[in-house]
């Protein structure tokens, strides 16, 4: 008789996914055995670090800040929050059009963007050419390393790294000294990245690697400019921060926030996403393809942080996509 | 070279996910082999940093440096014998 599959006692990580364990002894997964929170003094000095980057930007352009915003909770609450803490910062707020955003997270991010005074920029490429890239996406197989497969399904994977991408060549073109991403403490474990040549020329072949591997042939609209990292051309430090790994993580109440503020619940009955379409669709094709959800790992790191309960997380495990919804998705996609 | 190289294996094992059955050879290219991408990359120099107390120079983060178990052990120990 088959083994049933155990799942962490402590988080929501399941021994049916590819690659977890659990420890019969303890009942808990690798990650859990392994886990040590962040001291308050690790986080403090995080904090003080945060504060002298942003309190006095170095003057290099007309922006201090460029802002990935999604205009989904998190990305939300984090611009008003900056803006409250770090009032002279000036800010270009960056929603990517993938094609899938809802028409309500449009209008809560230019909403939020009013409302803090910055520079709203809707950023589009050619939207038949990312359909096509994301349908190669959805039919590839190990076009991204273990690792990433766990943090996000192929299509967000590849969304997400356009997203960098194109960010980072926006700092670099405006000479904008910080980065900022919402990732929550499950998504990322590194609340400053110092982007070098050298790494940016490796993140870009990196990335190249993948949509090769995925089959696109036509690359460099998805890449950052390979003209901006040659030697020789910027000079100026970029440094990416990541806040949500200094201020505390609460979802619930960065929702209320916002709500608070004008921002309008999409309802999208996607238990992971606030503004994006193709998301629950990407979660299936994923799970299909490799037997993992792609959002099990984030939440799974987010309940052993505390910043969220397990029976929440399990909640959010579950696939929410109607028949009819995923069929207008294949359709959209050609699949 | 034993001992940042046991570290890296046990901490890409750990995050990476590297299966128990893979064997890595030193100078077999962590990217192109999909063990590693940017975001384990700077984990995984986070760790040596907190690990070894040493700080890694954003110059030293290259391909040639960082893209293979032998090329990362060496990095380490000469930033740690100064």
């Amino acid at each position: 008789m088959a083994k049933t599959s155990d799942t962490c006692r402590k988080c929501v990580l399941d021994s049916a996914t590819p690659g977890i364990s659990i420890n019969e002894d303890t009942g808990l997964c690798q990650f859990c055995e392994h886990f040590t929170s962040l001291s308050q003094e690790k986080i403090k000095e995080y904090g003080t670090r945060m504060d002298s980057l942003l309190k006095s930007p170095p003057e290099n352009g007309k922006y201090d800040v460029i802002f990935a915003l999604s205009g989904g909770v998190d990305s939300s609450y984090m611009l008003h929050r900056i803006k409250r803490e770090y009032p002279h910062l000036k800010i270009l707020a960056v929603q990517f059009d993938n094609g899938f955003i809802s028409d309500t997270a449009l209008e809560n991010a230019q909403k939020f963007c009013a409302l803090t005074k910055s520079t709203y920029m809707r950023l589009s490429l050619d939207q038949e050419a990312l359909q096509v890239t994301f349908s190669k996406a959805a039919n590839s197989f190990n076009a991204y390393p273990g690792a990433a497969k766990y943090r996000a399904s192929d299509i967000c994977n590849t969304c997400i790294s356009i997203i960098k991408q194109k960010i980072i060549e926006l700092a670099i073109q405006t000479k904008a000294p910080f980065i900022i991403f919402a990732f929550s403490p499950g998504q990322t474990d590194a609340p400053f990245v110092t982007l070098s040549k050298p790494i940016l020329v490796w993140m870009r072949k990196l990335f190249d690697q993948n949509l090769k591997a995925m089959g696109v042939t036509d690359r460099e609209p998805y890449l950052i400019d390979a003209h901006l990292i040659q030697p020789g051309s910027y000079e100026h430090e970029v440094v990416i921060i990541h806040p949500f790994l200094i201020w505390n993580y609460d979802k619930t109440q960065f929702k209320k926030e916002c709500i608070q503020q004008g921002w309008i619940d999409p309802n999208l009955k996607d238990q992971n996403s606030s503004n994006c379409l193709l998301n629950a669709f990407a979660i299936k094709n994923h799970l299909d393809k490799y037997h993992i959800h792609s959002y099990a790992y984030d939440l799974a790191s987010l309940v052993r942080q505390g910043y969220m309960k397990r029976e929440d997380a399990l909640k959010k495990l579950t696939i929410q996509i109607s028949d009819a919804s995923n069929e207008e998705i294949k359709r959209k996609l050609k699949l | 070279m034993e001992e940042p190289r046991k570290d890296i294996l046990d901490f890409l094992k750990k995050q990476g996910f590297l299966n128990e059955k893979t064997r890595l050879q030193d100078n077999d290219s962590l990217s192109e082999t999909g063990v590693i991408d940017s975001i384990t990359l700077l984990q995984l120099i986070d760790f040596l940093e907190e690990k070894y107390k040493v700080q890694i120079p954003v110059e030293m983060i290259t391909p040639e440096n960082f893209d293979t178990l032998a090329g990362i052990s060496q990095s380490v120990i000469k930033l740690k014998n100064g």
